[in-house]
């Protein structure tokens, strides 16, 4: 018997088995790597709040982070929905680092903002994700830039100002200022006011710690 | 040229003769928008070829049992398939390069080289020569891409791979990391090429 190729009938059962087929390899392909994709992200934050807290860089291996965070870094409640917080000690001194969601150019900025608990000095900064422009905004991801942010100087209007410098980073920790990427003046404000509400979150949860 | 094996010829073709940006002029989104990184575009260029083969050697395959009003969704279909197959694998095996290309990896979909190629080649050939097309055409598109990358790489960050390989005194030319940038060199390439090509065939026919 010839199928008919171009009855309606064909054509559904067609389509649907299609579709149906593709979608089962691929729910599949989804499920069996689901833990990995979650422990890569879970890697991911930790590794991010030990950078931001100063207590990893580059150097520290793979196998350290885990050991690390969980010996070092208590996490503390979420002080809002989408956000977490984390405290450490550090030679004697307490500091609060908080993950934090804002408004982006393209897409959301997410980053991990340490301070100490009075947030008067930037104990680091680190971009977790971002859709920044590519090589423009989206440099903001380049650890040149997260590294301005490291002991500086919150100014008495609790920011830190992202403004037009040489291009090669601030090195000056005492002016409440970091060189924003050239090319980018939107991705800097929205910088900016991410590290200001990530201040004042760490400065509440500081108060009552 | 008639001596030439079908496979040789689809890819002289995909390489060179119909290749896809300078002849076909497809895939010029995605040309403009990962090209100012040799990195992305390697990478790009990865997962535009394996989608193209992949599609076209599927899509070869269930032809004669695919009704022809549903060629194009059924086209669909089968390349979202094979892009968020990548897209899934580099979630998992390479977060940093997944999260590098962020939205891309999605947009390899719209990609028209696929379209095109499965339109084109797939829906008329045999399955082992389609996946040869679809070959030859990713790799037509990477040579390009990968060329445009080192020019925009090097004059935008002065960089190669990443890596520096100017001195500190360097300016980077800012227009070089935009898009604009991958508009002019493309236009200056086609240029150049399709001059080469007429030049060629001119020759060609005075020889005779």
């Amino acid at each position: 018997m010839k199928l008919k190729k171009e009855s309606i009938g064909y054509v559904v059962v067609f389509t649907f088995v299609a579709c149906a087929a593709f979608v089962v390899l691929l729910a599949t392909a989804n499920e069996a790597t689901k833990n990995q994709v979650k422990a890569n992200q879970s890697y991911a934050s930790h590794y991010a709040v030990l950078k931001a807290f100063g207590l990893a860089d580059i150097a520290t291996s793979k196998a350290d982070v885990e050991p690390k965070y969980t010996s070092l870094v208590k996490e503390l409640p979420d002080p809002a929905p989408g956000m977490a917080a984390y405290s450490t000690v550090i030679d004697g001194a307490p500091f609060v680092a908080v993950k934090i969601t804002n408004a982006g150019l393209w897409g959301p900025i997410t980053a991990i903002l340490a301070a100490d608990p009075k947030a008067e000095r930037v104990r680091g900064l680190e971009i977790l994700d971002q859709q920044e422009t590519p090589g423009l905004g989206g440099r903001i991801g380049e650890p040149w830039f997260s590294a301005q942010f490291s002991g500086e100087k919150v100014g008495t209007d609790g920011k830190i100002a992202v403004v037009q410098g040489s291009g090669k980073g601030d090195p000056d920790k005492e002016n409440s200022s970091v060189d924003a990427v050239t090319g980018a003046s939107r991705t800097s404000d929205f910088v900016r006011n991410l590290v200001a509400n990530a201040l004042a979150t760490i400065q509440r949860i500081g108060g009552s710690l | 040229m008639s001596a030439m094996s079908p496979a040789k010829k689809v890819f002289k073709d995909g390489l060179w003769t119909n290749t896809p940006i300078f002849v076909q002029v497809l895939g010029i989104c995605s040309t403009l928008a990962v090209t100012n990184n040799l990195r992305n575009t390697l990478i790009m260029v990865l997962g535009v070829t394996f989608a193209t083969a992949m599609g076209n050697l599927t899509l070869s395959l269930i032809k004669d049992f695919m009704p022809r009003k549903v060629r194009m969704i059924i086209t669909v279909l089968i390349h979202s398939f094979y892009v968020i197959i990548i897209d899934i694998l580099l979630r998992a095996y390479a977060p940093a390069i997944s999260k590098q290309l962020g939205p891309y990896v999605g947009l390899i979909i719209t990609n028209c080289i696929l379209m095109g190629r499965a339109e084109a080649f797939a829906m008329s050939n045999k399955p082992w020569l389609s996946f040869l097309d679809g070959l030859a055409n990713g790799l037509g598109y990477g040579w390009v891409l990968v060329s445009l990358a080192l020019i925009r790489e090097f004059f935008g960050f002065g960089s190669v791979l990443g890596f520096k390989v100017v001195g500190e005194n360097f300016t980077p030319w800012t227009i070089m990391v935009m898009a604009p940038s991958a508009f002019f060199l493309v236009a200056l390439a086609l240029w150049a090429v399709n001059t080469y090509k007429a030049k060629a065939e001119a020759a060609k026919k005075g020889a005779k």
